[in-house]
């Protein structure tokens, strides 16, 4: 089979996998929940009963024989659509764009699904961004240290901080990070002690290190570190790799574990190799062994782990969101699930889907790119 | 690690004439013991696992027999009296609206806002949080063992089928479908247990189905066809326990990643009861007081990263025990 062609099969099937996603939640939210959160994001709370009940029929949910909006909410027999017909009059607005209006609260009046949805999913991007790239810095020194001392000191170090990072509850850590440099490091800033960072969401209001009135910046992108380069505000640009540290190092010590392990089992894998045993036989400096010969190798399989990592952090990282005040998708899923938000919950779970199928998709045919012998 | 250990074993069994070998081989004990002696030799060698299994055994021991050392009943009562105050002195927490605990009680972990022992707290959390990872685990186990065989040992377009069912669940924000469920159905006990399964099971289908297609083109499947054997009888008796290993391994493992998880949903607030003494939940009652009573986030979360970490130090010495490279 030719890459192009394996490649067209897999999208093939990623449409089914998010026609499949879509229905399983259509089912779970629109199956069990009061008719009127169905309706909610398509109408506003001004409108009367019979305005309600005409847009209801005009969506496809209430039978066009339905005599009034409270007996829609009533489940009255002979109001309420079935439910695979609802879904495919779902489906058509759904694809045209119409996700109707979040029902969030602390959110704009009148503010769509969708709109929210994309002022929120840069800075989850960002916060997975800066997130695997700590990961990858952090956890390959470690792999190959631990590779390459197998069973000595730094050996024991690393796999200890990378089972910790496997076992440890992020919710925690956040909380504890925050403890840490809020309460215990605290500096004398002004007239009064203060903590070295302050969590608050993407800007600090009140710490040692940052600047307190950044100034503003112009959203081209909605990535604030990107942003802040584009305005040319450096001061900004501080303040949010500030506010972006704790919550990314929290995220990366969760997937510092995974990395590790692979870096520091393809490494040994790849130093056991023949053509090492000649590499140290010729006298080559055991730097240049272990970092030109065996690690271009060993870094493939770290490779296939990274991608899954960062689809995964991209898909909401809803727990440190939710400790951080981080306003990224995550964060705003769970609201959405609070509120019976079914529409964002449904846009969400449809791009983290994507997401995760996309980078599979992207780290499979990268492998077979840049190893040769891998063939579909 | 290998060559290391093959050195150190090469030493104890020196390479000298065939007879002396010959005698040294009759001496060793054969079959299962032997194996379970060097595994156990193994062990020894790696303190990790030894700390790893003392955690798991000791966590498990209080989880058993909680009721006996604090009365099973005792977090439904409040005591506002002995509210968010702390009397350990081993403890400093340098805050200064910290209050002491009146009386002569004795709180080593001080109390939370509803005046409770956190200690005995945590000691009622860990059956509730052990026992429903375990039912998770063994579930998705379960779920595994029975789709997994049976895509790879009728393949086809069963195998398609289950395979690709699984993938859907791949596809998923994991988490957010646990609480896409939550909402739906409730915030009780059984929902949660259930949807961290939903989440959990596609592992071990893909894990015991990939055991199994290795395991089945073995040689001593092919004979037990031509005795005659039935499939089912092959695939049950035969090919799974020759492959259980490292699904047990998995298994050791999960146990600690199920936590995580199901306190982590507790933490997010879809505990049934906000007083449920559960480790995650806990944690979110201590939230609100985290700066002016850290202890009530500090120790249940330390208690969470321990026993999480004792099942994944046992799980990771498993696998290192039933390593080959290792074995060799």
């Amino acid at each position: 089979m030719k890459l192009y062609e394996y490649v067209i099969r897999r999208l093939i099937f990623m449409v089914f996998v998010l026609l499949a996603i879509s229905i399983i939640v259509f089912y779970l939210t629109r199956g069990t929940l009061p008719p009127a959160s169905a309706l909610a994001p398509y109408v506003t709370p001004k409108m009367t009963d019979a305005e309600k009940l005409g847009v209801a029929q005009s969506l496809g949910v209430a039978e066009l024989g339905c005599p009034s909006y409270s007996a829609y909410v009533a489940r009255a027999s002979g109001c309420i659509v079935p439910l695979y017909q609802q879904y495919f009059s779902w489906l058509k607005l759904a694809l045209t764009g119409n996700w109707g209006y979040s029902q969030i609260p602390g959110i704009a009046v009148g503010t769509t699904t969708w709109q929210l949805f994309s002022d929120r999913f840069p800075y989850t991007a960002e916060l997975a961004t800066v997130a695997v790239i700590l990961t990858v810095v952090l956890a390959i020194p470690m792999g190959i240290v631990s590779a390459t001392h197998n069973n000595k000191l730094p050996d024991h170090a690393s796999r200890i901080t990378a089972l910790a990072g496997y076992s440890m509850p992020l919710f925690w850590l956040g909380f504890i990070l925050q403890l840490i440099f809020v309460l215990y490091i605290t500096v004398p800033h002004g007239s009064e002690q203060v903590g070295l960072l302050q969590s608050s969401g993407t800007l600090y209001t009140q710490c040692a290190l940052c600047f307190s009135n950044p100034g503003g910046i112009t959203a081209y992108t909605g990535f604030p570190l990107i942003d802040s380069i584009a305005s040319g505000n450096a001061a900004y640009f501080w303040d949010s790799l500030l506010a972006i540290a704790l919550p990314a190092f929290t995220l990366s010590f969760g997937t510092l574990g995974a990395l590790t392990r692979v870096v520091r089992s393809s490494m040994m894998e790849c130093l056991r190799q023949d053509y090492i045993v000649l590499a140290r036989s010729k006298g080559l400096r055991e730097r240049t062994v272990v970092y030109r010969y065996a690690l271009r190798n060993a870094i493939l399989p770290a490779l296939t782990i990274t991608g899954y990592i960062a689809a995964a952090l991209l898909g909401g990282a809803v727990i440190v969101e939710d400790v951080f005040s981080w306003p990224g998708i995550g964060a705003a899923a769970l609201d959405a699930s609070l509120y019976l938000d079914v529409n964002f919950l449904e846009l969400y779970t449809l791009v983290a889907a994507v997401i995760i199928v996309v980078a599979n998709l992207v780290v499979d045919v990268l492998y077979a790119y840049l190893d040769p012998r891998v063939r579909y | 690690m290998s060559n290391r250990n093959n050195q150190e074993r090469s030493k104890e069994i020196p390479e000298t004439a065939g007879e002396d070998r010959e005698k040294r081989r009759k001496e060793q004990p054969k079959g299962e013991l032997a194996e379970i002696r060097f595994a156990l030799y193994l062990a020894r060698r790696n303190p990790l696992v030894i700390a790893g299994a003392a955690i798991s055994v000791i966590s498990v021991l209080l989880a058993v027999f909680s009721g006996f050392i604090v009365s099973p009943d005792i977090w439904k009562i409040s005591n506002l009296a002995m509210r968010l105050c702390w009397n350990n002195p081993l403890i400093n927490w340098h805050i200064s609206s910290v209050a002491t605990c009146s009386g002569t009680g004795v709180y080593p972990l001080g109390t939370d806002a509803y005046g409770r022992n956190l200690l005995q707290m945590i000691i009622l959390a860990l059956p509730l949080d052990l026992e429903v990872s375990f039912e998770i685990v063994s579930s998705a186990l379960l779920i595994g063992v029975v789709l997994g065989s049976a895509a790879a040992y009728i393949g086809g377009l069963v195998d398609e089928a289950i395979m690709r069912i699984t993938d859907i669940f791949f596809a998923f924000p994991g988490i957010v479908l646990a609480i896409v469920i939550l909402t739906v159905f409730g915030r009780t006990l059984p929902n949660l247990t259930i949807a961290v399964l939903v989440v959990w099971w596609p592992i071990y289908v893909r894990l015991v189905r990939s055991q199994v297609l290795s395991e089945k083109e073995k040689p001593y499947v092919e004979a037990l066809k031509s005795t005659g054997a039935s499939p089912i009888r092959i695939l049950y008796r035969h090919i799974l326990p020759n492959s259980i290993y490292p699904v047990l391994v998995q298994f050791t493992l999960d146990i600690g990643g199920v936590i995580l998880v199901f306190s982590g949903l507790m933490f997010l607030g879809f505990s049934p009861d906000p007083k449920l003494p559960e480790l995650g939940n806990l944690v979110s009652d201590g939230i609100q007081y985290v700066f002016t009573a850290p202890w009530l986030v500090i120790f249940p979360g330390l208690t969470i990263l321990l026993i999480s970490l004792g099942f994944n130090l046992l799980g990771d010495g498993i696998r290192d025990l039933l390593d080959p490279r290792l074995r060799r």
